[in-house]
């Protein structure tokens, strides 16, 4: 049988008779409900990593055999005799038919970044149970369906983006608040992440030499490929990666001596201003000196860390220190204040439902496919793996002692700054740890101090090293596995930054274009300047009033892009369901219905509590209201009430969203509207008949 | 060829076994040299080799510093808009 071939079918069970297979299916979804119900009720002992990694992939496989193939027979009605944009549209650059696991690959680099690695890690503070319970049921109810429809309606559109679907078919204002929703989740996002890198670096000459000497090595690689070996990426990627791996080498040498330990050793203030200047200067540098080559080995490294880790948990099988539930789920969490409903599902978005892979879906990946049937593996089998990752971030979390988890991820502002008042502080919450031990820790990963390190990249950072130094090279080698780790999340976190700023300034110049005329071309130099300036001095200002915040930032900052980034997908499921009704499939709205019903109460109760709460550690306008009655720095007030106005614009811009689709929706099933889908004609595909075998 | 000790069988015999051989060895590897081949085309569609290909091709000129400069002049704006997720 042909591998590339249409009626290739991904289960490799196909061909079993028709009683094994349902032996097999039968088996492994007993397995899987087995799996998950001992995660969920053990309680008392430590359990097992493998509990977690056998229900998830279990319910993956079931969701992906049974729930998807329904999806796209019933709901979606795939034609694998349509011709796609790929087909018919091709031209060698943009649309080109491509094999679907080289699509896969493609679309899987492109919507994995950080968020599944530090939304879990954060969400551990309720424990395992909430976080992997919704990274599992969210991706398979919720984030594959977004990513697989939305994926569909675009290759049925020649590759339309999310923004012109919702102008198109929910109406103008749709286009508008999708528009708006971008450009802030870009903004507030890199804000977030920026952060992360931020605590991540500050105070760790190690750390910061690593990840500096990145920017040349990418410059190098640029240079490389334009000069010596053109066009020759996977070898200059490796060629990058082993000077990285020097880097870290390096960094220890630099870390212990006195004179360029104490140059790279900066501030969290000072990191963020020369983060700000790195952002502006990646947006307007040619992409060949530094953006494209840093794409390309902060993949390679995503690519071969993710596989590392995923061998390295099933090789290793930790045990889970951290309990199923902690007693933070009442809200008082030293991470990030708010019950463990609505804050764990926006904590956790990329990994289990995230609205930004509505763009991704609905941007390079619909002009690649080559058959219909194969967006089903795409989006709906790209999100699983995505899942996967967040899964594998939730285990190096909870392999930690809790005491330790607590002691790297709160903030000075909360448990205090002594090493000693800070671990008197965790010990008294039931999660026993000592400062000497700390100290002992931040020797073995070679830092000066490993507590209130907030933001969840060194927690991530301290449970791979953890994980790894069990069998590979041992205690001796902690310290280059946790700089890999910070190196290997910093460089992703970094390209995010960088190619989110350029994105950021295109839309910019899009709109601005509308405004004046040259602001819109896009190669216009005082354009280009103007722009990137603007978008970075956005999200540097959201960045700049973290690293200010007394509670740490992450507090504020993250569950803020929970909302922003869960409001996107919810905008994104209302086309989805929009569009499904027009094509008179009302029968199965709920396939779309239900995760944008759930996503509306926990986007809604979360804004709600973020700007309204009176809890002065959840709400913003509490908090600023207890600042302005301290007489405190009104830039700090000032924050809180911006803070507040992002959430509230943004829900009411997605409620309006919300009602203007069920308008449309009562008017279609009503038959006051004719129910009309803007599908590109029909073609018959040719691809498909030649590569029959 | 494998050598061959004497007494084994006649040549026709000793064709047949390796030509089998050959066959149990390629029904083996074939499944891994497809997983392979479909592995290295992934990572070579990410990392824009094929495309650069594909430009060489579509522009009929061979590879050299300044075809690579044309292909990236000519995908850079789609790159730069290229959203990467968080």
């Amino acid at each position: 049988m042909n591998l590339f071939s249409p009626q290739y079918s991904p289960d490799p069970c196909y061909l079993m008779p028709k009683v094994l297979r349902v032996l097999l299916w039968t088996a492994i979804s007993l397995l899987g409900a087995f799996a998950l119900a001992t995660v969920a009720l053990h309680r008392g002992e430590q359990i097992n990593a493998m509990w977690l990694v056998v229900a998830a992939v279990a319910t993956y496989a079931v969701g992906y055999r049974f729930y998807s193939s329904f999806i796209a027979a019933k709901v979606l009605a795939i034609d694998p005799l349509r011709a796609t944009p790929a087909e018919r549209l091709d031209n060698g650059r943009d649309f080109v038919p491509t094999n679907k696991w080289v699509v896969f690959g493609h679309h899987f680099a492109a919507i994995a970044g950080p968020g599944p690695l530090v939304g879990p890690v954060l969400a551990a503070q309720f424990g395992y149970l909430p976080g992997t319970l919704w990274i599992i049921a969210g991706a398979v109810l919720g984030g594959c369906v977004q990513d697989f429809v939305i994926l569909l309606f675009s290759v049925r559109r020649d590759g339309k983006s999310m923004t012109e679907m919702a102008k198109t078919e929910i109406g103008k204002l749709g286009g508008f608040v999708s528009y708006v929703a971008v450009i802030s989740i870009i903004i507030i996002l890199l804000g977030a992440v920026a952060l992360v890198v931020v605590n991540a670096l500050k105070s760790s000459p190690w750390g910061t030499f690593t990840i500096a000497m990145t920017m040349p090595i990418a410059v190098l690689m640029g240079l490389y490929l334009r000069r010596i070996r053109p066009g020759k990426v996977l070898e200059a990627s490796v060629l990058g990666f082993v000077l990285v791996l020097a880097a870290i080498f390096g960094g220890q040498w630099v870390s212990q001596s006195p004179s360029w330990a104490a140059v790279f050793t900066l501030s969290g203030a000072t990191l963020a201003v020369l983060l700000i200047i790195y952002g502006f200067a990646a947006s307007v540098l040619p992409v060949w000196l530094l953006l494209a080559p840093r794409d390309y080995l902060s993949t390679f490294v995503k690519l071969g860390t993710i596989a590392l880790l995923a061998i390295g948990i099933v090789v290793l099988r930790p045990s889970l220190h951290m309990p199923p539930l902690t007693r933070f789920i009442d809200g008082t969490g030293p991470v990030f204040a708010g019950t463990v409903f609505p804050f764990a599902f926006i904590t956790i978005a990329c990994g289990a439902v995230s609205g930004f892979h509505s763009l991704i879906s609905s941007g390079t990946t619909p002009k690649l496919i080559r058959h219909e049937p194969e967006t089903r593996m795409v989006g709906y089998g790209g999100m699983l793996a995505e899942s996967m990752v967040a899964v594998m971030a939730m285990i190096a979390a909870s392999v930690l002692q809790p005491g330790v988890y607590f002691a790297v991820n709160s903030s000075a502002g909360l448990v205090g700054q002594a090493p000693e008042t800070a671990a008197a502080t965790i010990t008294a919450w039931g999660f026993p740890v000592t400062a000497a031990e700390m100290a002992s820790l931040a020797h073995a990963v070679g830092e000066q101090t490993l507590f209130n390190r907030t933001g969840g990249a060194p927690a991530f950072a301290v449970g791979m090293a953890n994980i790894f130094s069990n069998s590979l090279g041992g205690q001796a080698v902690m310290a280059l596995w946790y700089h890999f780790a910070i190196m290997f999340e910093a460089l992703f976190i970094l390209t995010v930054l960088d190619a989110g700023t350029r994105v950021g300034r295109f839309m910019l110049q899009d709109a601005l274009g509308y405004i004046w005329k040259p602001l819109g071309r896009t190669s216009w130099y005082p354009s280009i300047l103007i722009t990137s300036g603007l978008m970075v001095a956005a999200w540097g200002y959201f960045l700049w009033q973290g690293v200010k915040d007394p509670l740490g930032g992450i507090n504020s900052l993250w569950p803020l892009f929970g909302i922003c980034n869960q409001l996107l997908a919810t905008v994104a499921l209302c086309v989805a369901t929009t569009i499904i009704i027009k094509m008179g499939r009302a029968r199965y709205v709920l396939v779309t219905l239900i995760p944008l019903g759930w996503l509306v109460a926990v986007t809604f109760t979360a804004s709600y509590h973020k700007v309204l709460n009176a809890n002065p550690r959840i709400g913003f306008l509490a908090h600023a209201r207890q600042l302005a009655n301290a007489g405190a720095d009104t830039r700090l007030i000032f924050n809180d009430r911006l803070d507040a106005a992002v959430a509230g614009v943004l829900v009411v811009l997605v409620a309006v969203v919300l009602i203007e689709s069920a308008l449309e929706w009562t008017r279609v099933l009503s038959g006051r509207k004719a129910a009309e889908v803007r599908e590109a004609p029909f073609v018959m595909t040719r691809l498909a008949l030649e590569e029959q075998p | 060829m494998r050598p061959v000790p004497c007494g084994t069988g006649s040549p026709a015999r000793e064709t047949m076994a390796a030509k089998t051989d050959r066959a149990k060895a390629s029904a083996i590897l074939s499944p891994i040299t497809r997983v392979l081949t479909v592995l290295v085309a992934a990572l070579r569609e990410i990392f824009d080799e094929s495309a650069y290909e594909r430009f060489l091709a579509r522009s009929e000129v061979t590879s050299s510093p300044a075809a690579y400069n044309d292909f990236l002049r000519e995908g850079e704006t789609a790159k730069a808009r290229r959203p990467r997720c968080c």
